[in-house]
């Protein structure tokens, strides 16, 4: 039975490669099957499933968020999409980073390093509160206690 | 015995715990910088597979047909990202960006020109707060970026608004990872794209770099539904995949930054920790020699 070399590869890593009898994908204009020798093509992948049979009639699945399919005279690449495009996210991500820093240009911190400054101090206080509260929880009567306990 | 010597001792203790986290800090950056190393070349297969049919599409249509191409002839605005760290002790790796991006604009957009930044990673956010950047973004980094979908709001930002034309330039300012001893800041340009293969990015340098890809291999091809659609939906897969590997070559940068930052701090404990012995010695033995003098003393008196 005449194979050719299957590779799947999204942006975080190459997920599958090996030789396989046939493949079948759904493209932007229908469901697809490839045998050997198929003729170049170029495609784009809509979100479904990718059904891979192997030489000897086994089957394998893989699901896939859309992506890309090439084909070439020596090999098959799937080049998938590492997760479903959302973008509504990714517009509310960008606006939440704008907003960010907007919000940063309104603060009076005219230096970083008072801003650190002023953190360090914090979560030192932070942590006396902390050390305080659990000796109460502990009825340890404490020499550190927060102001205005 | 007396308080020189009991000083002594509680300092070499003190040291030498520090040593041990240094020492500890040591250890995980190593380990991190593995991982992340081992991210940047998975990513490579994606990118490179990615590049090379960009560059055939092009190859068909000619790159000027697509905006994502367009130079621009007068360039007014740049938008700079910038791939930091979130934390700190790691030597000067954020000062060192933070400089390089300074001297980039000052280099390549004088006066008239208006440069923003979009931070990604708190160090060097702050530091470029500190030099007077003009922030107009800010995304949270997590320590580690686990997937290219991590990325996604940035990418998707960064092409809007130099389709809209809000700016004429995109650069990306990520450290480069040379070797575990050697990260040197860089600024490559991100969009418009140059239609040619970066071999720096998402490459340790000591490796070959692959043979040009050989376009004209392939007589016919078929391309659903249209080329012009497909470089619409591919192009920006490839400006996501670079901001991607740029930030994981950053990481491992960051993580081989501060392990050699704590290598040193370790080094320079033991060294501490030496002196410090030495001369608790020292104090021990005058101790010793100035209550054997006064011993031998009392005996002579009581004697004689």
């Amino acid at each position: 039975m005449a194979q050719f070399n299957l590779k799947i590869v999204t942006p975080d890593k190459v997920l599958f490669s090996e030789p396989v009898a046939q493949v079948s994908v759904s493209t932007a204009l229908g469901q697809i099957t490839i045998l050997p020798n198929h003729l170049p093509l170029v495609s784009q992948l809509k979100p479904g499933e990718i059904i891979i049979k192997h030489e000897g009639h086994q089957e394998s699945l893989m699901a896939i968020s859309g992506g890309f399919i090439e084909i070439l005279p020596d090999q098959v690449i799937i080049l998938a999409d590492s997760a479903e495009r959302a973008e509504e996210i990714d517009e509310r991500q960008a606006a939440e980073a704008h907003r960010r820093a907007e919000e940063m240009r309104q603060t009076k911190v005219k230096d970083a390093r008072e801003f650190a400054f002023f953190t360090a101090q914090m979560e030192k206080e932070m942590a006396r509160l902390r050390v305080a509260r659990k000796h109460k929880l502990k009825g340890v009567r404490s020499s550190i206690r927060p102001e205005g306990e | 015995m007396p308080q020189a010597t009991r000083d002594i001792r509680r300092r070499i203790k003190s040291v030498t715990s520090t040593r041990k986290i240094t020492k500890a800090m040591e250890l995980v950056a190593a380990a991190k910088m593995r991982k992340a190393v081992a991210n940047v070349l998975a990513t490579r297969a994606y990118s490179d597979l990615t590049w090379e049919t960009v560059l055939r599409l092009v190859g068909i249509v000619g790159p000027e047909k697509h905006p994502f191409f367009k130079e621009k002839k007068k360039v007014k605005k740049v938008l700079v990202v910038m791939i930091s760290t979130n934390r700190g002790l790691c030597g000067s790796f954020n000062f060192n960006l933070v400089q390089k991006v300074v001297a980039s604009i000052s280099l390549h957009h004088p006066e008239n020109r208006e440069t923003d930044i979009i931070s990604f990673g708190a160090r060097g956010r702050d530091e470029a707060r500190g030099q007077g950047l003009n922030i107009v973004a800010d995304f949270i980094k997590t320590d580690i970026t686990q997937s290219a979908a991590e990325i996604n709001p940035m990418a998707h930002l960064v092409t809007k608004e130099f389709l809209g034309g809000d700016y004429d330039k995109v650069f990306l300012a990520y450290t480069d990872f040379m070797s575990a001893l050697r990260q040197v800041p860089h600024v490559k340009q991100l969009l418009p794209i140059v239609p040619q293969i970066d071999t720096r990015l998402g490459h340790i340098s000591h490796e070959k770099n692959k043979a040009e890809i050989d376009l004209s291999q392939i007589p016919f091809i078929t391309f659903e539904p249209s080329i012009s659609e497909l470089l619409d939906s591919f192009l920006p897969r490839l400006v996501e995949v670079q901001i991607f590997q740029a930030v994981l070559e950053s990481e491992a940068s960051e993580h081989s930054a501060r392990m050699l930052a704590m290598k040193n701090a370790s080094e320079a404990a033991l060294e501490m920790v030496s002196d410090l012995t030495l001369a608790y010695n020292q104090a021990r033995q005058s101790a010793i020699t100035a209550e054997i003098a006064e011993i031998a003393a009392g005996s002579g008196t009581l004697s004689g």
